[in-house]
């Protein structure tokens, strides 16, 4: 079945250019001058029951207000969509019941109130039964283990719990779709990666249908079988992310921080991108990690080592570029 | 209709969390009184009535409509609307099954409950120190009347702040709007000055229009003047939420399909 449906849906933005200085703010009293933007342009996109969608792109890319148009908030200038069926920018509420969404800084916790507050107002709004309501809030609250913090004030929360706790709150109601933008955003490694197992166990047990956009790999690589690259409102790549990191991921960054300083042998097919007396960061093409870290393993004194994946707009722009 | 109340107890509940905001509004309440009490005794020296009404009518008049005022925080609704528009929170409303007019209305009525409670027993709190014998009805249907009159007027005032808010999506700016408002309500109200002080065709003029019945009329009714006026009063007033229900709705489906701007 398909969930999401798009063909050829573009948005325009009106913006007002203003010329600079007082005179001509004067101006722009009397007579506005406007630029149209093209967030989205001419976007197809099928998504069935069950995926688990990667949303790529750098900023500005037309990912926010693609999110924006499937979920009902703006309405597409041009084009058809269709989301389980329904036109969203019509926000029915029979539509509105059925999907949840995450989006960055707009929580819908209550941050005066406790977690079990919010719980519960959501149950009312969403019409959940009693029984539904108990039986969902404890399987989520066992999942993420936070059984202690239910009756704590939200302010108080830190910022992984505050997620796991949004999170909970958008998928009370048992949504066919979840949208989720950037749901890791700040997170410290554990509990990004807590995150991430959480919305692998939804996808996988509920049948969830997940779209995810976010700038760190790791979670894309980590979470979706399909990735869709958008750049300047256009669709670039859709298909296997596996493959999508296989053909356009050339390298790894390599950060090395040695017991103290040292002046270690650097392989030519390396770029340093910073080095001080104790810490090396490079750049590796990616075939050469394992052979990079064996060499520095054992032969420096070293304190810490971690390896990153190659950033979003390198491999957009590689994408783009089609090399 | 469950939901929006659990709504309001939700933001009712919200209230309670901040102790120091509870106390200072039970003092701001009991200074209004004071005040009121210390500038009708100056005005009143000498003299048995103004503009009709004894002392103790006056300031049982006062001290019930500064009470009514003190309830009315609706101006948080267009306020609060306007800045999550512009700062781009406004769109979690619109993604859950909920009207956004009847969460706003409830989220007020959740505040209101909270803030009238105190406000009430400040209110009495003073008139028992101060040892005023209020004058008030003694005909239980005028009172009812009046009960009603409050609920609805505090409703126009919540749907009348709300359709401020909305125009954000058309104007982006509406401080101007909020200026005039404020200003209007403050006097039209009869918060600033009794209306029985005015010229008799500006009273008239101001019967078609719903200022008259948030504040002043429900306070005279109470105190047991202008009884005559308690059923029309509730006609016009429900006349003018009705419409403004309905106002809202449209303008809002109207301009919220329109607005794309980037704080939505």
């Amino acid at each position: 079945m398909k969930m999401i449906r798009t063909e050829n849906i573009t948005k325009k933005y009106k913006r007002y250019k203003k010329q600079e200085g007082v005179i001509g703010s004067i101006k722009g009293l009397f007579h506005r001058e406007y630029e149209e933007k093209i967030a989205v342009d001419a976007f197809n996109m099928d998504v069935d029951e069950g995926e688990f969608i990667g949303l790529i792109g750098p900023n500005g890319a037309g990912k926010t207000t693609l999110v924006k148009m499937l979920t009902g908030i703006i309405a597409p200038t041009g084009g058809e969509i269709q989301v389980m069926g329904f036109y969203p920018n019509k926000l029915e509420k029979a539509f509105k019941r059925q999907y949840a969404v995450v989006m960055g800084q707009k929580s819908q916790l209550f941050f005066e109130l406790t977690a079990e507050d919010t719980l519960r107002l959501f149950k009312e709004i969403y019409r959940i039964p009693e029984d539904e309501y108990r039986k969902n809030k404890n399987f989520f609250v066992e999942l993420f283990q936070v059984q202690e913090i239910m009756d704590v004030q939200v302010r108080t929360l830190s910022l992984g719990e505050r997620m796991k706790m949004e999170l909970i709150v958008a998928l009370l109601h048992n949504p066919k779709i979840l949208f989720l933008d950037e749901p890791t955003i700040g997170l410290d490694a554990v509990a990004s990666k807590q995150i991430r197992t959480f919305l692998k166990n939804i996808n996988e047990s509920r049948g969830t249908t997940i779209l995810l956009t976010s700038h760190y790999m790791e979670d894309i690589k980590a979470l979706c079988k399909r990735s869709i690259v958008v750049n300047y409102g256009r669709k670039i790549y859709d298909g296997d992310t596996d493959m999508l990191f296989e053909q356009y991921q050339k390298s790894k960054k390599m950060t090395i921080y040695f017991e103290h300083s040292v002046e270690p042998d650097v392989p030519e097919y390396c770029r340093i991108l910073e080095k001080t007396n104790d810490k090396l960061v490079l750049e590796i093409p990616k075939q050469n990690t394992e052979k990079v870290l064996e060499s520095y393993i054992g032969h420096y004194p070293i304190r810490d080592i971690g390896i990153e994946e190659e950033e979003i707009g390198s491999v957009v722009e590689r994408i783009y570029k089609g090399v | 209709m469950k939901k929006y109340l659990e709504i309001a107890r939700a933001y009712m509940k919200a209230q309670l969390i901040w102790r120091a905001d509870v106390f200072v509004d039970v003092i701001l309440s009991v200074a209004k009184i004071l005040f009121a009490w210390i500038l009708w005794s100056i005005l009143f020296e000498g003299k048995e009535q103004i503009a009709g009404l004894e002392f103790h009518t006056m300031i049982s008049y006062y001290i019930i409509s500064s009470y009514l005022f003190q309830m009315e925080k609706s101006a948080e609704i267009s306020q609060q609307m306007t800045g999550m528009l512009r700062n781009g929170t406004f769109s979690k409303y619109m993604v859950i099954p909920v009207q956004t007019q009847g969460y706003f209305v409830a989220m007020e009525a959740g505040k209101l409950a909270f803030s009238s409670g105190i406000g009430f027993l400040a209110t009495v709190l003073w008139f028992c120190l101060f040892r005023i014998s209020i004058v008030h009805t003694v005909n239980l249907k005028i009172l009812l009347c009046g009960i009603i009159m409050v609920i609805l007027g505090l409703l126009f005032m919540a749907l009348l702040n709300y359709f401020l808010g909305i125009l954000t999506l058309k104007f982006e700016e509406i401080s101007t709007f909020l200026m005039i408002k404020d200003n209007l309500s403050a006097v039209v109200t009869g918060a600033v000055i009794p209306l029985a002080l005015l010229p008799e065709w500006m009273i008239a003029g101001m019967r078609f229009l719903p200022f008259y019945y948030v504040t002043y009329l429900p306070s005279m009714l109470f105190i047991g003047k202008c009884e005559d006026e308690a059923v029309t009063g509730l006609f016009v007033l429900s006349i003018w939420c009705i419409f403004f229900i309905v106002l809202n709705q449209v303008t809002y489906e109207h301009y919220r399909m329109k607005y794309d701007g980037a704080g939505i």
